[in-house]
């Protein structure tokens, strides 16, 4: 699964950390994320797609 | 760059184990003391060579735990596969043993070790973590 995670962040001028801790996650989850290392449960997704004020498809895209 | 806290699930893990270690020391301590060597199993004898065992299962304890407590998703799947690939490490390694055992003339491995192979795996599970994801999890 792809993701524009690292892009909405870089818009926000936000470090991983920011973002980790705005999702209360650790900063190894954020970057394992955006790497592609991991896909975010659908809990997860939808805090990620609450935090950006989108829809979790506008942020997360299947290969 | 400062190192991020680590989870607060992982400092708790360790406030855990660290006296359930000591206690683990101690009660070996006791039963090997009090125990003399090829004593037969009397209620006795029987309850001090258990004694450590409590201190091994506080440890189980300890880890489900953790697993509980890491509320962060990312970081519990590191802990699960670190445990997954340390129970077949050690089901591998107890079962191959035991069929040179039944075949040829090594010596006996005591299921004492056990917990300790599967430790051992929990290691081989950081490194297949840090290969396969480039991240070992906690308890580094």
């Amino acid at each position: 699964m792809r993701n524009r995670l690292k892009v909405l962040r870089a818009e926000r001028d936000w470090t991983q950390g920011d973002l980790a801790e705005r999702l209360g996650i650790s900063r190894q989850s954020v970057n394992a994320i955006e790497t592609g290392k991991y896909d975010p449960s659908l809990p997860l997704a939808f805090r990620i797609a609450g935090l950006f004020g989108l829809a979790i498809e506008q942020i997360f895209q299947c290969d | 760059m400062t190192r991020p806290p680590r989870h607060a699930a992982y400092r708790r893990y360790v406030r855990r184990m660290l006296p359930t270690a000591l206690a683990y020391l101690a009660a070996v301590g006791l039963a090997s003391w009090l125990i003399p060597d090829h004593a037969p199993p009397t209620v006795g004898t029987v309850l001090l060579a258990l004694l450590p065992g409590l201190a091994a299962a506080g440890w189980v304890w300890a880890m489900a735990r953790l697993l509980i407590e890491l509320d962060d998703e990312y970081l519990r799947m590191l802990e699960v596969r670190k445990f997954l690939v340390a129970t077949g490490f050690m089901l591998a390694l107890t079962s191959m043993w035991g069929l040179l055992e039944l075949f040829t003339t090594v010596p006996r491995l005591p299921i004492f070790f056990a917990y300790p192979l599967w430790c051992l795996g929990l290691f081989v599970g950081q490194l297949v973590n840090r290969l396969t994801l480039g991240d070992g999890g906690g308890c580094r």
